[in-house]
């Protein structure tokens, strides 16, 4: 059938269809965009889990879009530093480690607390006191904590009764005894080290110097402020190594190793961040599901009263490029993300709560077998070393004593000298 | 005399079996891996025979559907740049093969064997602010200049060498009939170097489809590739769910093992162009 169109009609209606395209690219041109560049862990965070879409409610209030930019830590880190350094870059918000924000990393952030007067988080001083410090610079604050990582004593509780042992040690001596008791064939006939520690990150010895009340680099940049300390804390490591106790392959063992060997049984205890329950218990990957579980890493016994163990924490926060655009959008996110039911709902989604409050939460307590370890771990934790521009050497160069030392090349007395030697000079001034 | 020819014999095959073994072993492990159940991947000592599952290809189909976004971006990418690189490697081949003497042309072959000599790393970091003010960041149309320019020296030396084998004969023969130079390229020359235009194709696809530094300097969302999706799988927060990642690897691999396969002999001709020139 032939179609009749008059002209007018024709008009009527190609107006009509321009028009309501127009409309529709006006009200697509009034939805803004967030641009974020965080790690995917961040975003599921936000987006996925128990508690479901978390930034939802934040993205319709604002009549915004998030775009989400995701990379792995360390490109992360390159990215937005790189991003942060033009004279202007697209993404408004970014997920940085504490490690890395150094006095000149921090200048290229916006300093947050003019808008943090204007527009305060919510009981800010809920957040642990050690993740805020490490994110203020100079007396500015540039960035708010978002997540922690804090390490844990993770042990397989099945090998410890096959062992004949009934409770998890509570001085780091018990550690060294059960450990070596662990360095067996276990009944499926695998071959268990009593411990796991990846040889590449300074987390692990610095865990086992502060056992004795020692340190790498203290808040004041002093290089090994105890030395004998850190010679007792290598003692130890260097003793288990030479019993078998830390395997062979302990000079290329990495992180995803320390979780591969706790998850097939082959190691009995490893130090890995308390956000590893899960992934260690995850019955399509583990061998003893629901077996492996946390303690507080414990201190020496020769610890005195005075002193408790520090263990190591790493934190993220959420910065505002100083040459981003729309801070004012970039705030609001930051404000919301930190608020106590963001962060009680991100938690039920995965996340390590940077508020105390968030553990004593029964709806997140329930949820969490290690909950209380770990919000005990958290309130006395601080990060493996500050943040200087030098840290990567100074990390590489500790690393490369403590291996010596614990591989018998070095006495520990010696690899501590070689490290005070040649980490002092990589301090700032 | 006959023994010892025997003993030099297995003697080969024993290291050219050595080395097949040794080169075909991470892949093995990578695709038979992708099909065991995750707790039996790293079992000590190994599970020999496993009931296989696809349990890993529908995690990673559920979980990152990112993976098969980038594998769209990689083949456009890849597309893209391989097609500009053959082509101008085919225009600057004919043209350092049929213009010899010319001055300028001689001086540039030291520059495209130099410009390979450059690592990559060297341009990358100061290109980015360029490309940046360019608007080109995150585009896929900057990894396919990149890529393309990265490739065309190799490309137009090995394409100069295949013109090289086409008798000039034919060129003058085709002048006398009144043919431009593009109708000799097009019509007379690209026929019979074709094989040399796969070659150039095979050696720009692999090196496109796995390339990560690039990527990663100038891509974040809209044409990020496959290999960034895959590094971002290896999670330094919540660990590596090793399934997904060799079922991620394997998908990864295919098209390219596949593509390689079936070009082969173009490959080889690529590689031995010009070895038996006088």
């Amino acid at each position: 059938m032939p179609l009749h169109m008059t002209r007018r009609a024709l008009l009527t209606t190609a107006m009509a269809a321009g028009a309501t395209g127009a409309l529709g690219r006006l009200a697509h041109a009034q939805v803004k965009t967030l641009n974020v560049l965080c790690h995917r862990v961040h975003q599921a965070n936000l987006t996925t889990g128990a508690a479901g879409n978390v930034i939802k409610p934040w993205e319709d209030k604002n009549d915004a879009q998030i775009s989400w930019t995701t990379l792995d830590s360390n490109p992360l880190q390159d990215r937005l530093f790189r991003e942060a350094s033009l004279s202007e870059t697209d993404f408004n918000v970014g997920y940085v480690i504490d490690n890395r924000m150094t006095s000149q990393i921090a200048s290229l952030f916006e300093p947050l607390d003019d808008l943090r007067k204007a527009e305060p988080i919510e009981d800010f001083d809920d957040i642990a006191e050690g993740l805020r410090q490490s994110m203020t610079v100079g007396g500015k604050l540039v960035g708010v904590p978002v997540r922690h990582a804090t390490q844990g004593l993770f042990y397989n509780e099945e090998l410890l009764q096959e062992a004949g042992i009934s409770a998890p040690p509570n001085t780091l001596e018990e550690l060294v005894e059960q450990a070596k008791k662990l360095t067996f064939t276990s009944r499926s006939g695998t071959p268990v080290v009593g411990m796991i520690l990846a040889s590449d990150l300074a987390v692990f010895p610095v865990m086992f110097a502060r056992a004795f009340g020692g340190d790498f680099i203290d808040k004041q940049f002093k290089v090994v402020p105890d030395p004998e300390a850190m010679e007792k804390g290598l003692s130890v490591l260097a003793d288990l190594f030479k019993a078998g106790a830390l395997p062979r392959s302990y000079a290329t063992t990495r992180n995803d190793d320390m979780v591969t060997w706790m998850q097939q049984g082959r190691a009995a205890f490893a130090v890995l961040p308390f956000a590893r329950y899960a992934q260690l218990n995850n019955k399509e990957q583990s061998t003893a599901p629901g077996k492996i579980k946390a303690i507080e890493f414990p201190g020496s016994k020769t610890l005195s009263s005075g002193h408790e163990m520090h263990p190591v924490v790493e934190s993220w926060a959420m910065a505002i490029p100083a040459n981003s655009t729309d801070k004012k959008l970039s705030w609001s996110y930051i404000r919301f993300v930190a608020s106590k039911a963001a962060t009680l709902d991100m938690a039920r989604n995965g996340n390590g709560p940077v508020r105390t409050s968030t553990y004593a939460e029964p709806s997140f307590a329930g949820s969490l077998p290690q909950a209380k370890v770990e919000a005990a771990a958290l309130a006395k934790a601080r990060p493996a070393f500050p943040a200087f521009p030098e840290a990567a050497r100074a990390q590489s160069t500790f690393l490369e004593e403590v291996q010596l030392a614990v591989l018998g090349r070095k006495s520990p007395k010696e690899a501590v000298a070689a490290i005070v030697d040649r980490v002092k000079p990589l301090m700032p001034a | 005399m006959r023994s010892r020819r025997l003993a030099i014999g297995a003697g080969k095959m024993l290291a050219v079996a050595a080395i097949v073994v040794w080169s075909l072993f991470p892949i093995g492990f990578i695709v038979l891996s992708s099909f065991k159940p995750g707790r039996e991947i790293f079992a000590v000592p190994p599970e020999l025979f496993f009931e296989p599952t696809f349990e890993h290809y529908a995690s990673l189909w559920h979980r990152w559907p990112a993976f098969f976004d980038g594998l769209v971006n990689s083949l456009v990418i890849t597309t893209g740049a391989t097609a500009l690189a053959v082509m101008a490697s085919l225009l600057a081949g004919f043209a350092y093969s049929r213009y010899r003497g010319v001055r300028f042309l001689e001086g540039s072959v030291m520059f495209l064997i130099g410009s390979r000599l450059i690592p990559p790393i060297v341009v990358t970091l100061p290109l980015f602010p360029v490309v940046n003010r360019l608007g080109l960041n995150d585009t896929h149309l900057v990894l396919i200049l990149l890529y393309a320019t990265f490739f065309v020296s190799l490309g137009t030396l090995l394409m100069r060498t295949f013109i090289d084998q086409v008798p000039r004969e034919l060129d003058e023969a085709a002048v006398l009939d009144g043919a431009r130079p593009l109708t000799i390229l097009v019509k007379i020359i690209l026929p019979l170097v074709a094989p040399g235009m796969l070659a150039v194709a095979v050696f720009v696809v692999v090196f496109a489809w796995n390339e990560f530094l690039f990527a990663y300097i100038f891509t974040a969302n809209h044409a990020k590739t496959a290999p960034l999706v895959l590094s971002e799988m290896i999670s330094s927060i919540d660990g590596v769910d090793w399934g997904v990642l060799f079922a991620a690897s394997t998908v990864q691999l295919l098209p390219v093992l596949v593509f390689v396969v079936l070009m082969n002999r173009f490959l080889v001709a690529g590689l031995t162009a010009g070895a038996t020139k006088g």
